[in-house]
């Protein structure tokens, strides 16, 4: 099956080469959704900025740094709070956004000596806090604002600060998948390397692309205790900034996220021969596979048997409860990269789930490559899926869950079909055993949720009361107003379509 | 062992390690070759009862990954319990030319020879 041309895309017929329908026999050497390249003009991207990828994925995770957003105060909020990354210490990071508020006055004049100013007033507002991360924005980036010899200037100014710049503003690449990049290699050749660790174990790594997700973190360092195993840095999911300047001291990189922060793992293989280990903690089995590996290195197997079997007593048969219900749900991913190759065996063969549709917004043609070798025959994989591609392929494959962010997820609301929070979790953590039941639960609920059958009633139309959501669209005319799609024949065929 | 039975057994080890391991799949070449190259090494060795050989980190790493493929492989495949030596050795050229081809010679992934990370 070659590359598909949607019919919502007929004006835009360059989309052609980010849709792949798998069929038998066919493998990634003959076709691979061209991804990581820049959005066609014309298509509703659901992207981010690298500025957000920079900032919101990975350094605002951070428990003790200040977040030094340099520009106008947009783009310190909507990378505020948007995700829920906890911490051990009160949650630091999500109580507080930092920004120099830039004016129009400011990006005329310059903005260095606001910088300044608001770096000293951060630092003076919270004496207990020595540590910070200044970032560059689409504007003060163009007005050519030198945020490093700024920083510099405050580092001489008091003594008893670390500060790191991320030069990463919006504009800089096609996705957020830019910031990753530049704060990945930022941060292994600036920092990486200046501080000394203290050991306290024959065991040592660091768990790298893991950012504390409702607690992901957390949980797993429940597992790393227990085998005795010493995380020197957590990148960066309830870490603290000095213990990424720490990372060259760990004998293995642990990577679950390899395209958030698969570039440090490689830097750190190349510059400290400190060697990669890719695993996937979401998944029962494939956490069980991971937690081998580990202890497969440190040569502690039967620590890992031991750790599995303990976890499996607890949760597996909470998880076989909800596989026995799920068996069969036709689920679709639609988030940023790996969640599609980390998801997409495990809910098959943990849950019995099937995923008929995936779309990355920010990964490259290395995660295609992974999704394409683990997922199922006749299935879409869809790189920087937009809007109307999302209403057609929902057509397509009629999903009974979708697997999405906040903005996609209220477009597929309005369908009624449920949404789960696939980026931030519902109710999470969704890492580990205990993580992967959580993350059923959510999707039981989210199928299994009578609102969604209340929500669809309209009292003015008595057919509307069912529970077959396609028979509801097919009796409720404001439906129609979803479909309004001018490249297909008229809004009643598109009605029919949804309703099957 | 017929040129058939062999193509079918490489095909059941081609598929395990495209559905299961995330090493093939490193960023670059040069990583994908080191890891193909290490893996399957210490396989062979774990198939024919042999203790691999763990000196370096990269040693040890690709043993970890090679005894898990081994036990995956001897819980789905019972055929590989009867393997000898030289079936073994050519299972792993085999499996080893397959994996190359796809993840690396005929990739169509555009940053695989880039020089920087």
């Amino acid at each position: 099956m070659p590359m598909v041309l949607l019919s919502c895309d007929s004006a835009i017929p360059e989309r052609q080469k980010h849709i792949y329908l798998k069929a038998p026999d066919e493998d990634t050497r003959e076709y691979l959704p061209v991804s990581n390249a820049a959005t066609i003009p014309g298509t509703l991207s659901e992207r981010g900025c690298a500025f957000c990828g920079a900032k919101l994925v990975i350094g605002g995770v951070l428990k003790d740094t200040i977040q030094m957003i340099h520009g106008p105060i947009g783009c310190a909020y909507d990378t505020w709070h948007t995700k829920r990354y906890p911490t051990d210490n009160g949650h630091f990071n999500m109580k507080y956004v930092w920004s120099t508020d830039m004016k129009e006055s400011h990006i005329v004049f310059g903005g260095e000596k606001r910088l300044e100013k608001s770096m000293h007033e951060a630092f003076d507002e919270m004496p207990d806090i020595k540590r910070m991360i200044v970032y560059t924005t689409c504007p003060t980036a163009l007005i050519g604002d030198d945020v490093k010899a700024v920083a510099k200037k405050v580092m001489q100014d008091r003594p008893d600060v670390d500060i790191f710049t991320v030069e990463c503003p919006g504009f800089s690449g096609v996705s957020q998948s830019k910031g990753h990049h530049v704060l990945n290699i930022g941060w292994i050749n600036e920092k990486v390397g200046t501080l000394d660790a203290e050991i306290t174990s024959d065991y040592t790594m660091n768990f790298i692309g893991d950012f504390n997700i409702q607690g992901d973190t957390q949980l797993l360092q429940t597992y790393w205790d227990r085998l005795g195993i010493q995380v020197i840095g957590h990148f960066t999911g309830n870490a603290s900034y000095d213990d990424l300047r720490k990372m060259h001291k760990a004998q293995l990189n642990v990577v679950n996220c390899a395209r958030s922060s698969g570039y440090i793992a490689n830097e750190l293989k190349k510059q400290y021969g400190i060697p990669r280990l890719d695993i996937d903690s979401w998944g029962f089995s494939y956490m069980a596979e991971g937690i081998r590996k580990i202890c497969a290195f440190f040569g502690i197997e039967e620590r890992g048997e031991k750790l599995i079997e303990e976890e499996f007593a607890i949760w597996k048969p909470k998880l076989d409860w909800y596989k026995e219900r799920l068996q069969g749900t036709r689920m679709a991913i639609w988030t940023g990269g790996p969640r599609l190759w980390h998801w997409t065996k495990s809910v098959e063969d943990d849950l019995g789930v099937q995923v008929v549709a995936m779309s990355s917004k920010f990964g490259h043609e290395e995660d295609f490559e992974k999704v394409i070798a683990r997922g199922q025959e006749g299935t879409y994989y869809i790189d920087d899926g937009n809007e109307l591609e999302f209403f057609e392929i929902i057509d397509l494959v009629k999903p009974d869950v979708i697997f999405t962010g906040p903005r996609v997820g209220e477009l597929v609301k309005k369908l009624h079909i449920p949404y789960v929070n696939g980026h931030a979790y519902h109710n999470g953590p969704y890492m580990g055993f205990e993580g992967f039941v959580n993350l059923a639960r959510d999707m039981y609920n989210a199928v299994h949720n009578p609102l969604k059958h209340l929500a669809g009633i309209d009292i003015r139309v008595a057919e509307s009361n069912t529970a077959d959501q396609y028979a509801r669209a097919e009796a409720n005319p404001v439906y129609q107003r979803f479909f309004d799609n001018p490249n297909q024949a008229s809004g009643n065929d598109s009605l029919m379509r949804v309703a099957g | 062992m017929s040129a058939e039975a062999l193509e079918s057994k490489i095909g059941d080890l081609f598929d395990y390690v495209q559905e299961r391991c995330l090493w093939q799949f490193s960023s670059r070449t040069w990583d994908r070759q080191a890891n193909i190259d290490g893996v399957l090494a210490k396989a062979a060795d774990l198939f024919l009862g042999r203790s691999p050989s763990r000196e370096s980190p990269e040693d040890k790493l690709h043993c970890a990954e090679a005894s898990v493929l081994v036990s995956d492989c001897r819980e789905r495949y019972p055929w590989t319990g009867s393997v000898d030596e030289t079936e073994v050795l050519t299972l792993m050229e085999g499996l080893k030319s397959r994996l190359v081809d796809i993840a690396i010679t005929q990739s169509k992934n555009r940053e695989l020879n880039h020089h920087l990370y």
